[in-house]
């Protein structure tokens, strides 16, 4: 049986107050038994670079599944809340993956940028589900807001759940 | 006299002295003279208030995690002109801040994430700011292999900024819809180096440059690949690298990884052929057919880098010797106005060097019975109260108010003067100053840098950059061109020198250090980033961290006005810059010319640039990462 890979990776800002959940939250997961199969990565860098991170796996070691989770701003969402969703492989027209692509390249690190680009360019595989968190606080600084740090532990749990899952079912 | 601006006066030995019988001699300095000016927001609403074709424009910024930089114009569309430019840094991310108190070490892995591509420079800077302070020298390899790391950065980054970023905007995909008669022109025109890069004509030229699909955007990607496995085999990781230490490389080198990093670099011999000859090409061809696109992003050729790529023989990572191992780099320091090479010297450099703070979101950390912390260097030489070594960060956040404050970019200046930062700062100091160290590939002529790229399935070429007579949006660009072939090169001095080191069984990378826990300690990283000019101030106290500062390409670049109403280098390029766009006053003006003017900085922000007319007003909008307005 072929072994199955997942990487869960961490998009945001360090030291940026909500924006730095993911890292909290990888943190959190590299000291709970996830089972073999999953790799956690920082994934927060130019999206060009990610891509090619990814494309870079060896054959044998290419991610069949990826849990990226992310802080990101969304209208009419509460401070803290989290979506869940399969991500669903739609590129915008080139335009747009240009414009993606001049931010990427100028050191935007971005969720939406990201899966336009990685996704453009064929770095995913068919299977990624996104993890979003919505920020309240948005300075410089490392503590997270009350709503988010509540929200943390449910986002670990549920990852964990996601991996623990995926093991099982391959 | 080095400085005309400063207070500061040098002796018959050259040793620099603050001018006598001026109580507060930094305050009393005169505005620098012969300055570019904003107009006053008075002159400005006039214009406007008489004017129908005067439009003064607000560009709302991309809202983004990252921050944003909001440009705001106000542009005569009837004499197609940019009348007021103002560069807006709206994000404060605040490592700075975040440094104070903590062991400097963390700064290594902290500041590198002030980027998502440039990482590794940080992390550099940040790694030489300690050895400075801390009196750690690394050993010859570990100088060796940090030099090639950074190079690979570097060619990582060149190729990403002219074909994904700039390229475009001299792609077919753009200029035939903007300059239809420009791209007929082109389609006209052969191409002088066709031999060397394959395309006959300018327009085929242009049609692989169209973004996405062009082959010139496609083969860079290529490129980058390669320029991120071979900085992977050093670094461990692109863009934030696991293995840069005070004291050089954790990294084990062997010849086999060098083997594999020369299988990479070796391919940028014959792109580094293509791509100076690519742009070379372009640039000419825009100026025969218009001669007044060399004022598209014109300024005046006032640069300041403090040099890269140190010589193992020369570093010594003292504040004291930064003139001699500064001197014997690979790319020479330099401040340079108006084009003349003023000064290689790293602790004039040092020295001329202030920031302002009167149109930025901080607070002032001068007068009212603030101490100068620092009155001079540790070498003894004077210090102005504005220096980084003596600037506290007080973020003060407020509403934009162009007669005020409106950016969290700082004001930084050199001896008053607006300066650029950039990759062909280096290009151009090194070349004037001839004191590149001897070697088999590249020579400094006094008013050119001569390459000599060795074979590859092209001829050995020598590749020559002139010192610009003018300089532009387009003479930026060709010359980030002849920095890639200058960077492989570099590298190929330093693959050379590291396999010389490893086969007489030199294998050590680094040395092992402490931080003492006791005394003041002062310390600054003097490096580059593929943007250019990059500085770290450090201040230890007993160990932690009590004063942090970064100066960024994209700080003395993206800067606002200053205290003098002179213009940061964004505003001042872009006001010189004439609108050329054959549709302008229709709905599909695009701005592409203010475009080019900003993206030729090669921003570490990125402009989204989408520009578009809307009623003939220009609505752009202009975004930015963190790297570069922080504090």
């Amino acid at each position: 049986m072929a072994r199955s890979l997942t990487l869960v990776g961490a998009l945001g800002y360090r030291n940026l107050r909500d924006h730095s959940v993911a890292f909290e939250v990888l943190e959190r997961l590299s000291e709970a038994d996830l089972g073999p199969g999953v790799v956690l990565e920082d994934v927060s860098y130019n999206p060009i670079a990610v891509v090619q991170w990814l494309q870079a796996q060896p054959a044998d070691q290419q991610f069949d599944r990826v849990i990226v989770v992310s802080s990101i701003e969304r209208a009419g969402r509460a401070p803290g809340a989290v979506s869940v969703y399969e991500w669903d492989r739609v590129v915008p027209c080139d335009a747009l993956v240009q414009q993606a692509v001049t931010e990427a390249v100028t050191g935007i690190i971005s969720l939406d940028n990201t899966l336009v680009i990685a996704g453009y360019f064929g770095a995913l595989p068919a299977a990624v589900t996104i993890v979003e968190i919505e920020p309240l606080e948005h300075e410089y600084g490392d503590h997270l807001s009350a709503e988010v740090m509540h929200a943390m532990g449910s986002v670990v749990t549920l990852v964990r759940d996601m991996v623990h899952e995926r093991s099982l079912g391959a | 006299m080095c400085f005309k601006n400063l207070p500061v006066e040098f002796d018959e030995r050259g040793q620099p002295f603050l001018r006598g019988g001026i109580p507060d001699p930094y305050t009393a300095a005169t505005a620098p003279a012969n300055v570019p000016l904003q107009l006053s927001q008075e002159q400005v609403e006039e214009l406007v208030r008489r004017n129908g074709h005067v439009k003064s424009v607000d560009f709302d910024p991309v809202t983004r995690v990252a921050g944003a930089l909001a440009f705001h114009a106000v542009a005569d569309l009837k004499e197609g002109r940019v009348l007021e430019a103002r560069s807006v840094a709206t994000l404060f991310r605040g490592y700075e801040v975040i440094m104070v108190g903590r062991d400097p070490r963390d700064a290594i892995f902290i500041t590198s994430r002030a980027c998502g591509v440039c990482g590794g420079v940080h992390s550099t800077c940040s790694a030489l700011a300690i050895e400075m302070a801390i009196d750690c020298v690394p050993p010859p390899l570990g100088i060796l292999v940090r030099n090639l790391a950074l190079s690979l950065e570097f060619l990582y980054d060149h190729p990403l900024h002219l074909h994904l970023l700039a390229g475009p905007d001299y792609s077919a995909a753009i200029v035939e819809p903007t300059n239809p008669a420009l791209f007929a022109r082109a389609k006209r025109t052969e191409a002088p180096h066709a031999e060397v890069h394959g395309y006959r004509t300018i327009a085929a030229l242009m049609e692989d440059l169209n973004p996405l699909s062009g082959k010139l955007y496609v083969e860079a990607l290529h490129m980058t690949r390669l320029a991120r496995e071979a900085y992977v085999l050093i670094c461990g990781k692109y863009p934030h690298p696991q293995t840069i230490v005070p004291g050089g490389m954790s990294s084990t080198i062997t010849l086999t990884v060098m083997n594999e990093m020369f299988v990479r670099l070796s391919q940028f011999f014959d792109y580094s052929k293509k791509i100076a000859s690519i742009w070379d090409d372009l640039t000419e061809f825009f100026y025969e057919a218009n001669p007044r696109y060399k004022d598209v992003g014109r300024r005046r050729a006032n640069m300041i880098d403090t040099g890269i790529f140190d010589h193992p023989d020369a570093y010594d990572a003292s504040y004291k010797n930064a003139d001699a191992w500064g001197n014997r780099r690979w790319a020479t320091p330099g401040a340079i106005v108006d084009g003349e090479l003023r000064t290689t010297d790293l602790h004039t450099i040092n020295m001329g060097l202030e920031e302002f703070v009167e149109h930025s979101y901080y607070d002032e950390w001068t007068g009212d019975g603030q101490r100068q912390r620092f009155a001079t260097d540790p070498a003894g030489k004077p210090l102005s109260p504005y220096h980084p070594w003596n600037k506290i960060t007080k973020p003060r956040p407020e509403g934009q108010n162009w007669k005020e404050k409106y950016t969290w970019d700082t004001a930084p200046r050199w001896d008053r003067l607006g300066m650029e930062a950039g990759c062909y700062s280096r290009l151009w100091s090194t070349a004037v100053a001839q004191k590149l160290p001897k070697n088999p590939f590249i020579e400094a002529t006094g008013h050119s840098l001569k390459v000599r790229v060795p074979k590859g399935a092209l001829p050995e070429m020598d590749l020559e950059w002139h010192v610009p007579a003018v300089w532009n949006a387009f003479e930026r660009n060709r010359a980030r061109a002849h920095c890639v072939a200058f960077t492989s090169m570099v590298a190929m001095n330093n693959w050379m020198a590291a396999m010389d080191r490893l086969k007489n069984g030199d294998t050590r990378t680094s040395v092992p250090f402490e931080i003492p826990k006791t005394g003041e300690r002062l310390g600054v990283g003097f490096w580059g980033a593929g943007r250019g000019y990059l500085t770290h101030h450090l201040v230890l106290d007993r160990g932690a961290v009590s004063n942090y500062q970064i100066v960024t390409p994209s700080t003395w670049n993206a800067s606002p006005t200053d205290r003098w109403g002179q213009p940061g280098p964004y505003e001042e390029a872009v006001m010189n810059t004439p609108l050329l766009e054959e549709t302008l006053g229709t709905e599909e003006f695009r701005g592409i010319d203010v475009l080019r003017a900003i993206r030729s900085f090669d921003p570490c922000m990125p402009c989204t640039t989408h520009i578009h007319s809307d009623a003939g007003v220009i609505t752009r909008e202009v975004n930015t990462c963190a790297c570069g307005v922080d504090g």
